[in-house]
């Protein structure tokens, strides 16, 4: 955030805590100190409000990052996304252009009880008009948060709690990740496994090397990147080369994301599958505060070995 | 330095006096004719309008008060739905708005905004918004630009007062205020939010005092009496261009037809109609005008019988103009082509 600043004056941060508190997770530490109180905004608790300021902001030429606390909260201003920053290029036959980021904690974190724990990305991936990226190490999130703000269009940049103290190499040199585009993260033979973002970081990668190393299983492993518009032909071509797939996520499974996935895969891949598409997701219930019971709704590594397996018919 | 850095507006060119107050009264001619034939095309049989039609006939003064100061190319409008008129007073080619209610693809969205979202973007119209409340946090983002940019441009920011119990209106509000930015915020209370009385909705009938919270100077006017509302939104654009934040007016009006096109009105008594009728923003600055001298009965008619002809012709090149090639139902969706790279 702090590079696309100083590359472009038209950028700046508005959301709750971000300035003087430095960040309700501490991710904009500095900033205010850096550009000051007309670029690094404080807001009152208000999404609908500061969403919507950022929306028309952007209608008129700026570049706003808005941070939410939680992509929980953005129940109370789904019509200011949904109705405004999506529809007014189309409904305008093209008039404006949205240039916006969103960013924020999606999804279940820890412990934080049904309301706080909600896993947002089919809310915003079916709508036409927004695009949905949601990287899951620190250089994704470096590379993509960068396209998403040079972007002309509304992003939805979905970000995990659980994964900001992630470590990893990160290059200090401007680079950019493409948008649109998913990351063939492990190449195999055997079954290709397609995730994003968090689930990568907490089940998925482990569940990968138990496959590799303990059952023999090549895995190819997708991190999708991009939810929408979703890179179709990297998800397919792999499928046709591995004939077995698995996709997980955390959201729930009717309706899920990963449902929306196997839909646009199933059918080019039908003739090349040599056993059904699974669908590993979280439990149909809200998310519970005990730290066993919400564990055991998301995917665990175990069961997403026993869905490999099963595909893999060993 | 010249007189004319003093005007807060361009000052408009007359070639005889009283023409820039009967230019006014010819937009708001204009605005009701258009109403009106929208109203006619959209009842009768073989309708060609579809969807929903809020029609603005009553309120004209609002629209065209604020038109009258307006800076294109530097102030920003932001509309609910009821902005068919606010559109033609900011100079909205009759023939753009009328193929855009008959879906064609010349109209000022390609037929993709429909009656309640029209939009100018080179003239800072900034549509024309569906939802009810949904679009105060835009005006507040819009002014928000102007403050960041400090070009000296204003928003105005138009709702009704059904909108004033949304959420969004207190968010909005208290933010335009705590950073200061150049918005007016302008309730046209036509007293009915669709079928439900102020009083019933409102739990303070005095609809301005609902900004007292706001830190923010507010009031209600006469936005049945054009002057008045030039005067009031002049005062208002003023505070905003010197960088001394929104304002809050509550413009009392009155619209003569109902809600949307199925509205029967039910609501309202004969008597209420017959003494809203006496307050005609119209007549009420036809009459003013006359006794000016600024205006003559051939005058009026002339202008009555031009406007009529300027409907009429939109009309007629809205009916022959084409449909959307169904192929472009995909364009204007996304502004970047993907995957993108930058």
């Amino acid at each position: 955030m702090t590079e696309e600043m100083e590359r472009d004056e038209n950028v700046f941060l508005m959301g709750e805590e971000v300035a003087e508190y430095n960040g309700a997770y501490k991710v904009s530490e500095g900033m205010l100190d850096r550009f000051g109180p007309k670029r690094v905004i404080d807001t009152p608790i208000s999404e609908a409000g500061f969403a919507g300021l950022g929306i028309g902001a952007a209608t008129v030429g700026l570049r706003p990052i808005i941070e939410f606390m939680s992509w929980s909260f953005t129940l109370v201003c789904l019509d200011q996304i949904v109705n405004n920053a999506a529809n007014i290029r189309y409904m305008s036959g093209g008039q404006f252009k949205v240039p916006i980021t969103f960013r924020g904690g999606n999804g279940i974190a820890h412990q934080l009880g049904a309301t706080h724990s909600h896993r947002v990305e089919t809310i915003y991936t079916r709508i036409p008009g927004l695009t949905v990226v949601t990287p899951s190490t620190p250089y994704e999130a470096k590379g993509l948060l960068k396209t998403s703000i040079r972007s002309d269009d509304p992003v939805i940049f979905l970000e995990n709690e659980k994964m900001l103290n992630d470590a990893g190499d990160v290059p200090e040199e401007d680079y950019t990740i493409p948008i649109g585009v998913a990351n063939i993260e492990r190449p195999g033979n055997d079954i290709t496994i397609i995730s994003y973002g968090r689930p990568l970081q907490r089940v998925v990668r482990h569940a990968v090397q138990a496959l590799v190393n303990d059952h023999g299983i090549d895995v190819e492993l997708i991190d999708v990147r991009t939810l929408r518009p979703l890179d179709k032909n990297t998800l397919i071509e792999s499928v046709k080369k591995t004939n077995r797939c698995v996709i997980v996520d955390e959201d729930y499974g009717y309706c899920g994301m990963g449902a929306g996935i196997l839909h646009q895969i199933q059918k080019p891949c039908f003739d090349y599958l040599d056993a059904p598409i699974e669908y590993v997701h979280s439990d149909e219930i809200p998310v519970p505060f005990n730290h066993f019971l919400e564990e055991a709704m998301m995917p665990s590594v175990d069961r997403i070995v026993a869905a490999a397996r099963d595909v893999c018919y060993r | 330095m010249s007189v004319a850095n003093h005007v807060d507006h361009a000052p408009v060119v007359s070639e005889s006096k009283g023409q820039a107050e009967r230019d006014r009264l010819r937009m708001m001619m204009l605005i009701r004719r258009f109403e009106e034939r929208t109203y006619q095309e959209y009842t009768k049989p073989g309708q060609k309008i579809g969807g929903f039609c809020h029609l603005y006939s009553g309120q004209e003064a609002v629209a065209v008060g604020i038109a009258s100061i307006f800076q294109k190319g530097k102030d920003y409008l932001i509309n609910a739905y009821r902005c068919h008129g606010h559109s033609l007073a900011l100079g909205m080619d009759p023939r753009a708005a009328m193929a855009e209610l008959f879906g064609k693809a010349t109209g000022c969205s390609k037929g993709k905004g429909g009656s309640m979202h029209f939009f100018q973007a080179e003239v800072g119209n900034l549509g024309g918004h569906g939802i009810v409340g949904g679009h105060i946090p835009l005006g507040l983002g819009t002014a928000f630009a102007q403050m960041y940019k400090k070009t000296g441009g204003v928003t105005f920011c138009l709702f009704g007062d059904g909108a004033i119990n949304q959420g969004t209106f207190n968010e909005a509000l208290n933010m335009a205020s705590l950073y200061k930015v150049p918005a007016i915020f302008i309730v046209e209370n036509n007293g009915v939010a669709m079928g439900t009385q102020v009083a019933r909705a409102s739990a303070e009938p005095e609809l301005a005092k609902r900004a007292s919270g706001y830190h923010m100077p507010y009031r209600a006017i006469d936005g049945n009496d054009i002057d008045t509302v030039i005067a009031e939104m002049n005062e208002a654009a003023q505070r905003g261009r010197r960088g001394e934040g929104p304002t809050f007016l509550v413009a009392n009006t009155y619209r003569f037809r109902g809600h949307s096109m199925s509205d029967a009105m039910k609501y309202r008594s004969k008597e209420e109609m017959e003494q809203a009728k006496l307050r005609d923003p119209i007549s009420l600055y036809e009459i003013r005008l006359r006794e000016k001298g600024l205006l003559t009965d051939e005058q009026a008619d002339a202008m009555e019988e031009e406007v009529a002809e300027v409907v009429a012709d939109a009309v007629r090149q809205a009916d022959v103009d084409p449909h959307p090639m169904l192929e472009d139902r995909f364009n204007d969706v996304l502004a970047e082509q993907y995957p993108l790279q930058k």
